[in-house]
């Protein structure tokens, strides 16, 4: 009995350094890029090791450079922005959506189903060509308003079907009872329905969040000038402009991914819900 | 008859309730799309709009002539397959080590996470610095070791270029595999495994008969869904190559991105998107199909 309790220890300590090791290599681009961001400028240049070897080669100048000569805040303040509006858009869209669609039933609702799966396999170049086209008539190019609208789409149809899922779980007989008190259906949708769908708003509030923050396609499309650039783009021309200029790259990625590093840490159980609810769910 | 307007009257509501979405969906997807439809049966270069004109059917067929587009065509198929089936099977397996009681098992699933969490133009970056051949650490902690003479260029030479950029995409894609087959593994009960075990299974039997059934239709459909995701994929590849070096990871989003906002021919860079239209409604019948044969299960 001792043997055996030895044996699934020693497989479990495999396992273990296993893991370690197979993260620690997984997540080098990461470690990488916060060990040559907090070396001073010149050790960066210099060592190649993954932190710095001495204290004295430690510093946060790159962030400052970053920060200052780079006007990277002006990125992150946009993409902060585009991201804040796109949340709560997409909600205001797909909340009552996606309750439309679970609660009433005729062809229109079941095509609307059918339709927002086809809408999230349209090869977005396709689209993109056209939208770039009409948004360069009506002059929004150029604007965060360009890609606030094109994200909001984009989220949509994720949203409606996720908060789908939500409302189908909650029983009718909640909005019933509060409408035999006298309340209209739509009443009873904001005050009943709606506050017990707060973990799947979280949860498309999370995903938006996070696919705002971190695209590129479609910005690079619509944004040009530098005062409007998100932070993607910013990283982007800043590799463009100066692409050997390691450190003060690795400290700008840095301020970009931490916030989204932390948010993942804090919005995982959403996040996690959100991956699984289209595969598990079905 | 009353019945019907009845019900007309009861979903008045529901149809309000879809009008803003429905509103962004039409202007913003679906008109665009039927425009780039259009626009792919034209002439039309933004360069000479003067010269726009209806050719019916003729950017296809010079693009089914061009041996440059299919050379395209063939390597994005390669590039999705791959990403896809590595993608699947390291999931699987991080997945398979995963669903067992350990400790800390929450922090190793968040920091897997990441690579799918973190911007892909953040995420390139770091891999640039990576592969570099004077500065990156792959390559001097490969030349300490011995394992090769000189640097890889991993970026640089076309025939490895088109491996590593699917290797990037590989490392933003597995996590998606992993958390959800962990999710669908852990909803497995338990005491199926406890009695096959009492019954004499090992490891590998109890995963082909018990588990990989149970797992089989989330597969199809977390499959299917990356396939999709990967081949419309441009990011990745843009943000680390450019599509070069001498266009080998072209890919066919690449491609139509530099034919239209670049070269500003519309007309060829649509048609080009219809054809990854054509492929993504095959792969949409195949994912109705699964999805139904799920739900009857």
């Amino acid at each position: 009995m001792k043997s055996k309790n030895t044996q699934k220890n020693i497989i479990n300590i495999v396992i273990y350094v296993i893991f370690a090791i197979l993260l620690f290599l997984l997540l080098l681009p990461l470690i990488s890029m916060f060990g040559t961001a907090i070396k001073t400028h010149d050790a960066a240049l210099m060592t190649t090791s993954l932190f710095p070897e001495k204290w004295a080669d430690l510093s946060l100048e790159n962030f400052g450079y970053v920060m200052i000569k780079m006007k990277f805040g002006k990125n992150l303040l946009n993409s902060a922005i585009v991201s804040i509006v796109v949340t709560l858009a997409c909600i205001f869209c797909a909340a009552p959506a996606g309750y439309a669609i679970s609660r009433f039933k005729g062809p229109y609702f079941k095509f609307y189903s059918v339709l927002l799966l086809l809408l999230q396999m349209f090869p977005i170049m396709l689209m993109l060509m056209p939208q770039y086209l009409i948004f360069t008539k009506l002059h929004i190019t150029n604007s965060l308003l360009s890609i606030i609208i094109s994200y909001t789409t984009g989220n949509l149809a994720f949203s409606i079907w996720l908060l789908k899922g939500f409302y189908d779980s909650i029983p009718m007989e909640l909005e019933q009872a509060a409408m035999v008190d006298g309340c209209t259906k739509f009443r009873a949708f904001l005050t009943v329905v709606f506050p017990l769908t707060l973990p799947g708003i979280a949860t498309v509030s999370v995903f938006t969040m996070l696919n705002a923050w971190n695209e590129y396609t479609v910005a690079s499309v619509f944004l040009k000038k530098d005062a409007i650039m998100t932070m993607t783009l910013g990283l982007q021309k800043f590799v463009q402009q100066n692409g050997a200029d390691w450190p003060s790259l690795m400290a700008a990625a840095c301020i970009a991914t931490v916030p989204a590093i932390v948010f993942v840490i804090f919005s995982q159980k959403y996040l996690i819900e959100g991956m699984t609810a289209g595969a598990v769910k079905g | 008859m009353k019945k019907k307007k009845n019900k007309i009257e009861n979903n008045r509501l529901g149809y309000l309730m879809t009008i803003p979405a429905t509103l962004l969906i039409l202007l913003v997807d679906i008109y665009p799309l039927f425009n780039g439809i259009s626009l792919s049966l034209q002439k039309y270069n933004l360069q000479h709009p003067d010269k726009r004109r209806f050719i019916g059917l003729d950017n296809y067929v010079d693009l089914f002539q061009d041996v440059e587009f299919l050379g395209v065509l063939g390597y994005t198929f390669f590039y999705t397959i791959v990403t896809v089936v590595t993608s699947y099977l390291f999931g699987l397996i991080l997945a398979l080590i995963m669903n067992r009681k350990m400790p800390g098992k929450g922090i190793y699933r968040t920091l897997a996470l990441l690579p799918w969490a973190v911007a892909p133009s953040v995420a390139n970056v770091c891999w640039r610095l990576l592969f570099n051949d004077r500065v990156g650490i792959i390559n001097i902690f490969l030349m300490k070791i011995g394992a090769i003479d000189s640097p890889i260029l991993f970026l640089a030479k076309g025939d490895i270029a088109r491996y590593t950029v699917i290797f990037t995409d590989f490392w933003r894609d597995f996590p998606f595999m992993m958390i959800v087959l962990l999710a669908s593994m852990s909803s497995i009960p338990r005491d199926l495994y406890e009695s096959a075990y009492m019954d004499g299974a090992g490891f590998w039997s109890s995963f082909r008969y018990i588990t990989m059934p149970m797992i089989k239709g989330v597969s199809a459909i977390s499959t299917i869904l990356m396939f999709i995701w990967v081949f419309n994929r441009f990011d990745n590849i843009y943000l680390l190559t450019g599509g070069g070096p001498n266009k080998a990871t072209y890919t066919l989003p690449i491609m139509s991105y530099f034919t239209s906002f670049m070269r500003g021919n519309m007309g060829k860079a649509t048609a080009m998107a219809v054809v990854m239209l054509m492929v993504m409604t095959v792969v949409a019948i195949i994912y109705l199909r699964v999805m139904k044969s799920e739900e009857n299960e």
